[in-house]
């Protein structure tokens, strides 16, 4: 494709060059952080003490370390369970249920419902966290609400079902993206086309399967592509909540690489953790991309 | 049988009740057009026959069977919505076979009736294609032979042609004339445009505000207008209404002159309506009505001149060929009894010219 400048651009190109000048720099910053990244993962640069100094190159040790060393790979599963049923399973599917269900309401009932996901988006993590620490405590709401009430003993939700738990977390909190955009999406199906296929005998599933979700799968992949990344990475509200524990069980890529370069103090190795999680995170994001394409 | 019958069917959205009790008969084979202005209730009843809308009263029969709770695969109908509705993923060839592809019809005769359909809308070329890569006038036909494949007893066409340019509009209307011969189908067709009624109808329903104005073939509307509203609207020129003066005799127009009517009691008569073809210029001295030309719509076969009378009513008449006349010129009109139309204060017909 061909751009044609407009007239009056063309003629005052400084204009372009001045708007082009914090792109650079931020791009310029963006280039630099991920290049000293990517060369401290092959260094054995350390947070405090001698190498914090006295740093050495030590090639491919680093991205060695993630596949022989324990934590890495436990990490990255971790992840992948939380990213899979928080946004993929949790925001996605629930968010476009939501649109699909509420779009067609006029009632009090959705005003509260939309309220109650804009509030998950809106409040901080930390706040979040608080929140639902305190909500699933062994003296919080669930117990003294529904558990105890049934005759059973108060269950620490925390210490016992802590994956369970940041996963609804993360599901109350993500969950209005995926409506939001679920929403714009559903309304630019046109009526008729649905009405069409209730007409050529389609139920109501066979509606949704074959008619409206094929036509909204650019809208599907791109919602995927940005709850993929964000929740691949997240990191505030599991850390504020559960700081990766009890033991390791909560602990995602964000949180070890985080324990590993600020606590453990190994900027090295921390540093190559993310350069593997920015791997992953864009070889999803191709796949994701290539489903935004329209079929040939 | 594929006839359609509707008997006191309603509507109702809460309080608000926007078809008002509509008793139609629709025979097997039959066209039928709803035609009326915007807002009168014509698609909602089309898609209450559908059975995208629900039935507030009343009953619809297809077949002879009440359909009301039946849902709308299982009508026997097929419906052409105005912006086409095709599935904008699927191939024309796929778009076609859908319907039949949900009912689990064995491949070969899936093959066998898209190619059927696409050979009679002559589609068979871009069977393949997309629909984004189909011009307005083809996807119109692939919606036609979505429509067909179904072999449905009653074919529902929603504005079908209001989405094409004029040139593309005269040309599919022809087009589904004589697919009306072809496949000798119930069809049941929403326009707002009396062209595509009077062309296209063996029998016009005019609705008006969720009532059935007048049924009638197309001659008998233009020709016998039930009331003010039907005379009106059918008529490829609006009918000119002028407030008259009712006697035995005849009428008196608002200039004094009278119109003698024989054989009618027309004391009730309170408007005179003539078709603007209807009209006849004449001389000064053999004038009833007199104006000057306010506007000449010249379209080379004729000439429709808008003028307004000495007594200050605007009215129009039609003119063969290219008139000689100017603007703010006088112009004299006489008009024959054997073509004028009377209606009481109601808006009712007293009394229809004859042929």
């Amino acid at each position: 494709m061909k751009y044609q400048l407009h007239p009056w651009l063309a003629s005052n190109l400084w204009v372009l060059v001045a708007l082009a000048i914090p792109a650079i720099f931020l791009i310029g910053a963006l280039l630099y952080f991920t290049g000293w990244a990517l060369a401290f993962s092959f260094t054995d640069l350390e947070l405090v003490g001698r190498k914090a100094v006295n740093w050495s190159w030590v090639g491919f040790d680093n991205y060695a370390r993630l596949f022989t060393r324990r934590g890495f790979l436990e990490s990255l599963w971790t992840t992948t369970i939380f990213s899979f049923f928080s946004a993929i399973v949790g925001q996605s599917v629930l968010g476009f249920l939501l649109a699909a269900t509420l779009r067609t309401q006029r009632s009090v009932l959705r005003g509260v419902i939309e309220a109650t996901i804009m509030l998950g988006w809106l409040v901080p993590d930390i706040v979040a966290a608080f929140l639902w620490s305190a909500t699933t405590a062994q003296t919080g709401l669930i117990n003294n609400l529904i558990i105890t009430p049934l005759g059973f003993e108060p269950v620490n939700f925390i210490n016992e079902f802590a994956l369970p738990v940041v996963i609804i977390a993360n599901i109350w909190k993500g969950t209005a993206w995926s409506y939001l955009l679920f929403s714009a999406a559903l309304d630019s199906v046109s009526r008729e086309v649905v009405e069409a296929a209730k007409v050529d005998g389609a139920t109501a599933f066979q509606r949704v399967w074959r008619v409206i979700l094929p036509i909204i799968r650019p809208h599907i992949a791109t919602n995927m592509l940005f709850i993929t990344i964000w929740t691949f990475t997240y990191f505030p509200l599991i850390y504020a909540l559960t700081g990766g524990g009890p033991g390791r069980q909560t602990e995602v890529l964000a949180i070890f690489l985080y324990k590993q370069s600020f606590m453990v103090g190994k900027l090295g190795y921390g540093s190559a953790i993310s350069v593997a999680m920015l791997v992953i995170v864009g070889v999803l994001s191709l796949f994701y991309l290539r489903l935004l394409k329209e079929p040939k | 049988m594929s006839d359609v019958t509707l008997k006191n069917v309603r509507k109702s959205y809460g309080a608000l009740e926007v078809i008002h009790g509509i008793d139609l008969d629709i025979r097997s084979g039959e066209f039928v057009v709803f035609v009326g202005p915007s807002g009168c209730g014509k698609s909602t009843l089309l898609r209450m026959i559908a059975g995208l809308e629900a039935i507030s009263g009343g009953d619809i029969g297809i077949g002879g069977r009440v359909v009301n709770n039946v849902p709308s695969p299982q009508r026997g109908i097929a419906m052409v919505f105005q912006s086409y509705a095709l599935y904008p993923h699927m191939s024309v060839y796929e778009n076609m076979a859908f319907g039949l592809r949900l009912s689990k019809a064995p491949q070969a005769e899936i093959d066998r009736r898209v190619n059927e359909a696409a050979r009679i809308l002559q589609i068979e070329s871009y069977l393949s294609r997309m629909p984004k890569q189909l011009s307005g006038g083809q996807r119109q036909r692939v919606a036609i032979g979505r429509a067909i494949v179904r072999d449905p007893k009653v074919f529902l066409f929603d504005e079908p042609l209001s989405n094409l340019d004029a040139a593309l509009r005269a040309q599919t209307r022809v087009e589904i004339a004589k697919l009306h011969e072809t496949l000798d189908a119930t069809m049941i067709y929403v326009t707002h445009d009396q062209v595509e009624a009077m062309t296209l109808a063996d029998k016009i329903v005019v609705l008006n505000a969720g009532v059935i104005e007048q049924v009638g073939t197309p001659l008998e509307l233009y020709r016998s207008p039930a009331n003010t509203f039907v005379a009106e609207f059918i008529g490829g020129n609006k009918m000119n209404l002028l407030p008259v003066k009712g006697s035995a005799s005849g009428v008196a127009l608002p200039n004094g002159r009278t119109v003698p009517f024989a054989g009618s009691d027309l004391s009730h008569a309170v408007t005179l309506g003539v078709r603007p073809e209807h009209l006849e210029r004449v001389g000064a001295d053999s004038a009833q009505i007199s104006g000057a030309v306010e506007v000449i719509e010249q379209l080379g076969e004729f000439a429709i001149v808008h003028f307004r009378t000495r007594e200050g009513d605007e009215m129009t008449i039609k003119l063969g060929g290219a008139p000689d006349i100017a603007l703010h010129e006088d112009i004299h009109v006489a008009l024959d009894p054997a073509v004028g139309h009377v209606f009481d204060d109601a808006g009712r017909a007293l009394r229809a010219p004859a042929g």
